[in-house]
């Protein structure tokens, strides 16, 4: 046994561990309608005897493999596998659905169980452990990172899903989604767009101007620490008396509720990481680098353009980064002083009972912030100077 | 030429420059030189203005300084500091270029600039242009800040300790290579440093400050052999006939000195070495091999039996050298004479400790 004798790879192992044991619990629940508890059926009854002895042999595959990740293509082959199961896992679970569908009532539905959830992380546990060993190449590194998502949402695109219960809400709903999705990207945008802007400006002022300093961070901290409902609560009673003193305003659709109120809250939200990372960043560029500036004659302007800006770059926009990730969360409770959003989705399934409603919500939002992550980071990439980044020309 | 008058800076209530008045001549270089706090870094920074005189008039080729906008001032003074300062996001060639570039130069002179100054500065062009600060050594970053100091050419350079932040053998280097540009470009700099060597060894004038005031302001050598009081004395030390002897060049007291070359036979050498203690050995180009000593000849039957043989780099000194460094290579060699080269180890003559101590003849005398 050589496996005996090699040391594993330790997030490998651990998503090949979660993998395995993802098999014990329930892979699908079927349910006599949307809203009723249904029965769990484990992985032998969710799928075909083949389908599940394979989703058996590629999780002892990754298990094996995880004891040889330094070898580079057995790496490659562990990312492939996880990309296996997750694809496999999903493609299954569509077709078992129609199956077990077939002799129960038009209402009846069939849910995905905690197994199958279970299983996806644990894939991406592995995916994110075998990218690490794929070392220089960016063609085999995007291939096993994304391949198995896209192949998926290929599947739920092409009608293979569809008798899953989640997907079936979606599609009762397609308009709406597709109307709070928007919606939300936009609540989200909006906000840290001026969030960003004001922060940046306050994060200026605080490092320009010692009197500011103080009241700027009291202020940011403060507001962090006010639980979001609760902040959007307090926002409905000032802003529905300015709308109703002034009628101009309400003309501007500034309301109590909706979205002005929800807005402004992810604003202030927003404010704290920006804020923080502006300061930070300004006052990291070395004192000498501003003296040798000043003294080669660059004015206040010139300098804060041409070096301090493209210096506290990367830090300033670390902080936007996190302001937007942080939005994408926290606008889903804006649902509740009717922002909508994506957050309608999870607060209506929570009223009904429906579990897949609420995930019509939240499994969106996660993907949203996943997304923003990703781009926010390829700015923050983009933004930093070659020099600084210490990378060889 | 540069020219403070009666210039005073406070700070609340401390005073870190007192009254001072001096004047630097065109193509002088000028080093402050005290302790720390006496207030040569405020002297310095008050000439480009980045700190205000709280009083007193500075001029610059007879302009007062205060009737022009700072940032164009400065942009007519090249500034170098001890931390260099380089831009960490821009390349080697952007850092120089900077000055240039607010000037608004068009791109092509820019460029025949920066490759101008990498040259000057001893760095290959095609090599260091696209480097990042990150990328350099102590030496080289230094010697970027220097060629970002004269990049739009000005005619006076300010220096806050420019060699201050590397290892003693990479600042003997950056100093011989700053007097080799001096001697070329001929500004009008003003210099701080700590360090009396460096002061002694590039100044045309040195101003020693204390407390905000002028103690002495007069040349390294005048400095050396007339410590104007305690002070003084105290500060420049008592190995300042050592010191002293950085300043004087080697050659004035090279003296013509006896060889042979390897073929010659026994009587010939003879008759060299008469009057001496050894000869050198040179071949037909007199190039240096060696030397014999006088003791070992009568045993020998050529010059090859008791030739000692050495290369011009192990026994010699070469013509550009001082007469510090003569002393410090015979101290480490135990001997009385050396032979002085050119840079293609031709011999040129001969240097005795006689000479060197005849050189240094009444410097030590009390204040």
């Amino acid at each position: 046994m050589i496996f005996l004798r090699a040391k594993p790879d330790s997030v490998a192992i651990t998503g090949a561990v979660i993998g395995l044991w993802s098999l014990l619990p329930g892979w699908l629940t079927l349910k006599p309608s949307r809203i009723a508890t249904g029965t769990s059926l484990s992985l032998w009854d969710s799928f075909t005897l083949p389908g599940a002895l394979s989703i058996i042999f590629l999780w002892l595959v990754c298990f094996s493999f995880s004891f040889r990740l330094k070898n580079e293509r057995l790496a490659l082959l562990t990312g492939i596998c996880a990309n296996l199961i997750a694809i496999a896992s999903f493609l299954m679970a569509g077709l078992s659905a129609e199956r077990l569908l077939a002799g129960e009532e038009a209402t009846a539905r069939v849910s995905l169980g905690a197994g199958i959830w279970l299983t996806l992380i644990a894939t991406y546990i592995v995916i994110f452990a075998a990218r690490q060993k794929l070392g220089q190449s960016p063609l085999w590194k995007n291939l096993v990172s994304w391949s198995g998502l896209a192949v998926i949402i290929f599947l739920f695109a092409s009608g293979w899903l569809n008798e899953l219960s989640i997907v079936r809400e979606f599609l009762d709903r397609e308009a709406r989604f597709m109307q709070e999705l928007v919606h939300h990207v936009m609540l989200v945008g909006v906000s840290v767009s001026i969030g960003g802007v004001l922060g940046i400006m306050l994060g200026i002022w605080a490092t320009r101007s010692g009197a500011a300093e103080k009241p700027v961070f009291f202020f940011s901290n403060i507001t962090q620490t006010i639980p979001s409902l609760a902040l959007f609560g307090l926002l409905i009673a000032p802003l529905s008396i300015l709308s109703f003193t002034f009628p101009t305003l309400r003309e501007l659709g500034i309301r109590g509720v909706g979205d002005t109120p929800a807005i402004i809250a992810l604003i202030i939200y927003s404010l704290l990481p920006v804020v923080r990372n502006t300061y930070v960043g300004l006052k990291q560029v070395p004192p000498a680098v501003i003296d040798a500036g000043r003294g080669m004659g660059m004015s206040r302007g010139q300098i804060f353009r041409r070096v301090e800006m493209p210096l506290a770059a990367p830090i300033v926009l670390e902080g936007v980064r996190t302001a937007t990730v942080q939005s994408v969360g926290l606008a889903a409770v804006a649902a509740l002083i009717g922002a909508g959003g994506l957050g309608w989705f999870i607060f209506q399934g929570l009223g009904q009972a429906a579990s897949d409603l609420i995930l019509l919500g939240a499994l969106p939002i996660i993907i949203l912030a996943i997304i923003a992550d990703i781009i926010m980071r390829t700015i923050v990439r983009l933004a930093t100077p070659k020099g600084v980044a210490g990378e060889t020309p | 030429m540069i020219r403070l008058e009666n210039v005073t800076k406070r700070f609340g209530d401390t005073i870190a420059v007192d009254n001072l008045s001096f004047e630097v001549n065109q193509g002088e270089v000028c080093v402050l030189i005290g302790p720390s706090g006496c207030g040569k870094t405020t002297t310095l920074r008050m000439i480009n203005r980045m700190t205000e005189p709280t009083s007193g008039r500075i001029f610059i080729n007879g302009k007062d300084t205060s009737t022009e906008k700072p940032e164009v001032l400065r942009r007519a003074i090249g500034y170098a500091i001890q931390s260099v300062g380089l831009f960490p996001h821009l390349t080697v060639a952007r850092n120089i270029a900077t000055v240039p570039e607010l000037l608004h130069w068009d791109e092509k002179r820019i460029a025949r600039r920066v490759e101008e100054l990498l040259l000057l500065v001893g760095l290959n062009p095609a090599q260091y242009a696209r480097k990042y600060p990150h990328q350099l050594s102590g030496g080289e970053a230094q010697r970027i800040g220097v060629a970002r100091a004269l990049a739009a050419d000005p005619s006076v350079l300010l220096m806050d300790e420019p060699f201050g932040a590397v290892d003693p053998l990479t600042r003997e280097r950056l100093q011989t290579q700053f007097a080799r540009i001096q001697q070329e470009l001929k500004k009008t700099v003003i210099m701080v440093t700590h360090d009396l060597d460096e002061a002694i060894r590039l100044a045309d004038r040195i101003a020693i400050m204390k407390s905000g005031r002028l103690v002495q302001y007069d040349t390294p050598e005048a400095l050396l052999t007339k410590p104007a009081n305690k002070f003084v004395h105290d500060f420049v030390g008592t190995d300042r006939a050592l010191k002293r002897l950085s300043r004087l060049p080697i050659m004035p007291y090279v003296r013509q000195a006896p060889s042979v070359t390897m073929n010659a036979t026994m009587d010939e050498v003879e008759a060299v070495c008469r009057h001496c203690q050894w000869v050198w050995v040179v071949n037909d180009q007199k190039r240096l091999l060696g030397w014999l000593d006088r003791g070992s000849i009568p045993s020998a039957s050529s010059v090859s039996d008791v030739i000692v043989r050495g290369t011009p780099e192990e026994i010699a000194v070469t013509g550009k050298a001082t007469l510090r460094e003569a002393l410090s290579r015979m101290l480490g060699q135990g001997l009385r004479s050396i032979p002085v080269v050119d840079e293609m180890g031709i011999l040129l003559g001969e240097i005795t400790l006689r000479d060197i101590e005849m050189a240094t003849a009444g410097t030590d005398t009390a204040p």
